[in-house]
């Protein structure tokens, strides 16, 4: 745990793309955690429809009258929340996969091994639109469908460096302490792949928001939480984009300076755990 | 999703009123046969080349998929050619240049564009170039009632911004692939050979440093076209283009699984294609990989 967030402040301090990066972040994040207190308006409560930009509603107002500042404020809070889970259940998923196959070695390895290597060469967006579409829409959903299909290159990743793990003195010291494999495994093994996995979690968020916008611009999103993508997708279905520009061009923009935000801080890490294997 | 198709094929009040019409229409389509049946006469008509008839199209699934393929490709084959020798051309340069103002700029601009959701960048370019300016057609593939020339002048016309977004996004990833594996070409020591021996930076960048940085590439875009099917969906859906893409969209709002499965059938048959002649092609570019 510790090692992955010293090696966050690590690339942090000597990177300044990922300094730029985790600045638009805390923005974003301050932005979700405080939307009730920043918001001019509930996003649910309706004005008049098309309004243009005023004082009074900075973005102007969507088809139902709904002011767009707000929706763009609360979206935050949904991409947010569906993005860090998805992104969660991606690397957690495929930690397990890669850690088991690459410490225990053998048929397990071949056969984890294979059926990642399927889930890597299998078209996603089509197949994550037929899963929405099949579970119904709920943010819990888009959460499962992002996180059981993203996670093979993680699997990937994380097993290599637990090859490099497994070979060490001090996990020869615990089996020879009699220490069991789950421990050795849980305790040690991944612990200390932690860098790595942290790295990996951080561009999965970067992709799950992608992911999630296009689930959303598709309609397969939540009906009852306004997410950035589902605003492009009603600004898009109802014609909004033509007559309000106000109404997409934030969204879109939100989504790319937080995806922006995400890959440099992925990458840094990325290239400082390329750096320590090659001591 | 789920749902019976049948359902959306009647309409609620005769699904619901006239039973023996359901049990008639589930006789016709075989639905009525046990699951494994079922999958023993779908692999026997796979092999025959018959994959089924929409529900929703009332016309065979080959049929359809192969018209839609055909405006799929004719849209991605430019565009991801285009886009990766841009991208290729940028990434070399710019590595070359290490550090230059031209380097961290398209750097940063391509960088940008990648992380934007490409469908919104076509919304936008739709909004701009066809809305306001009025310079291309808001959607479709071409009017009716051309013929001959003019109506491959249309096409092209209603093509500019689908494959101008298209092609914008590609090299964006592609350039990005690029300079990351430029970095690692540039350290090899045949280059500080080829530098000793005196060449000049053109031949040492198109004669060397290219054809090494070119091999991650080149899988990357053979998986292209396995995968074009996730590379155009939303481009396809927003520029109502009458795509593979647009297909799975609508046979997914239309519940008609004879079309998905044909869908996911010819995807994954053109992912797996699409390895294989990656693999080949690695071979003839990188003689070490050649087998004995």
């Amino acid at each position: 745990m510790n090692t992955g967030i010293l090696s966050i402040l690590g690339v942090l301090r000597r990177n300044r793309m990922a300094m730029a990066g985790s600045t638009i972040l805390m923005f974003f994040v301050f932005i979700a955690v405080s939307a009730p207190f920043i918001a001019p308006y509930d996003p649910w409560k309706q004005d008049k429809p098309f309004l243009s930009p005023s004082i009074k509603h900075p973005l102007s107002t969507n088809d139902i009258g709904q002011d767009i500042l707000s929706e763009l404020i609360y979206g935050a809070r949904v991409s947010l929340f569906i993005d860090l889970f998805a992104a969660a259940v991606s690397t957690i998923v495929g930690t397990l996969i890669g850690s088991v196959a690459g410490y225990f070695r053998g048929k397990l390895d071949e056969i984890l091994m294979g059926i990642t290597d399927v889930f890597l060469l299998i078209p996603r967006l089509p197949l994550m639109i037929i899963l929405a579409a099949y579970l119904g829409p709920s943010v819990w959903n888009i959460v499962f469908v992002i996180g059981v299909l993203w996670w093979s290159s993680t699997a990937r990743v994380v097993r290599s460096r637990v090859l490099q793990v497994r070979e060490t003195g001090f996990v020869e010291a615990c089996k020879a302490l009699g220490a069991s494999d789950t421990y050795i495994l849980f305790r040690h093994v991944i612990p200390h792949s932690s860098h790595v996995i942290f790295a990996k979690f951080i561009l999965n968020t970067a992709r799950a928001m992608l992911a999630e916008a296009g689930l959303s611009f598709l309609g397969l999103g939540d009906p009852v939480q306004k997410s950035w993508g589902t605003m492009l997708h009603y600004a898009f279905s109802r014609d909004g984009f033509i007559n309000n520009m106000w109404w997409y061009l934030p969204p879109g923009i939100c989504i790319a300076l937080s995806v922006l935000g995400f890959a440099p801080i992925g990458y840094g890490m990325e290239r400082k755990v390329a750096m320590l294997r090659s001591y | 999703m789920p749902g019976d198709p049948l359902l959306h094929l009647l309409g609620e009040e005769l699904y619901y009123s006239v039973p023996d019409l359901v049990e008639e229409l589930k006789a016709k389509y075989g639905l009525n046969k046990p699951l494994y049946e079922q999958y023993l006469i779908y692999l026997v008509n796979l092999l025959h080349f018959n994959w089924g008839c929409s529900f929703h199209y009332m016309q065979p699934v080959f049929d359809i998929i192969v018209l839609r393929l055909k405006w799929t490709l004719f849209l991605l084959v430019p565009s991801v050619l285009l886009g990766s020798a841009i991208g290729m051309f940028l990434g070399l340069i710019a590595r070359w240049k290490s550090g230059s103002k031209l380097d961290i700029e398209s750097a940063l601009t391509l960088l940008f564009v990648y992380s934007m959701p490409h469908y919104w960048l076509a919304m936008l370019s739709l909004l701009i170039f066809a809305f306001h300016l009025k310079l291309f057609p808001l959607g479709g593939v071409y009017h009716s009632g051309l013929e001959g020339f003019s109506k491959l002048a249309d096409i092209l016309w209603h093509m500019c911004l689908p494959l101008a977004v298209l092609s914008f996004f590609n090299t964006s990833y592609k350039y990005l692939i690029v300079r990351n594996s430029v970095i690692h070409v540039l350290e090899e020591e045949f280059i500080l050979t080829a530098m000793a021996k005196g060449l000049d930076d053109q031949t040492i960048l198109f004669k060397h440093v290219l054809r090494i940085a070119s091999l991650p590439l080149l899988t990357i875009v053979t998986l292209d076209f396995g995968f074009m099917v996730s590379g155009t969906l939303l481009v396809e859906v927003v520029f109502s283009w009458p795509g593979m893409g647009a297909l799975i969209y609508d046979a997914i709002t239309a519940k008609d699984y004879p079309v998905l499965q044909g869908c996911f059938l010819l995807v994954t048959l053109c992912v797996l294609v699409a390895n294989f002649l990656a693999d080949i092609c690695y071979t003839i570019l990188d003689p070490r990989v050649r087998m004995e």
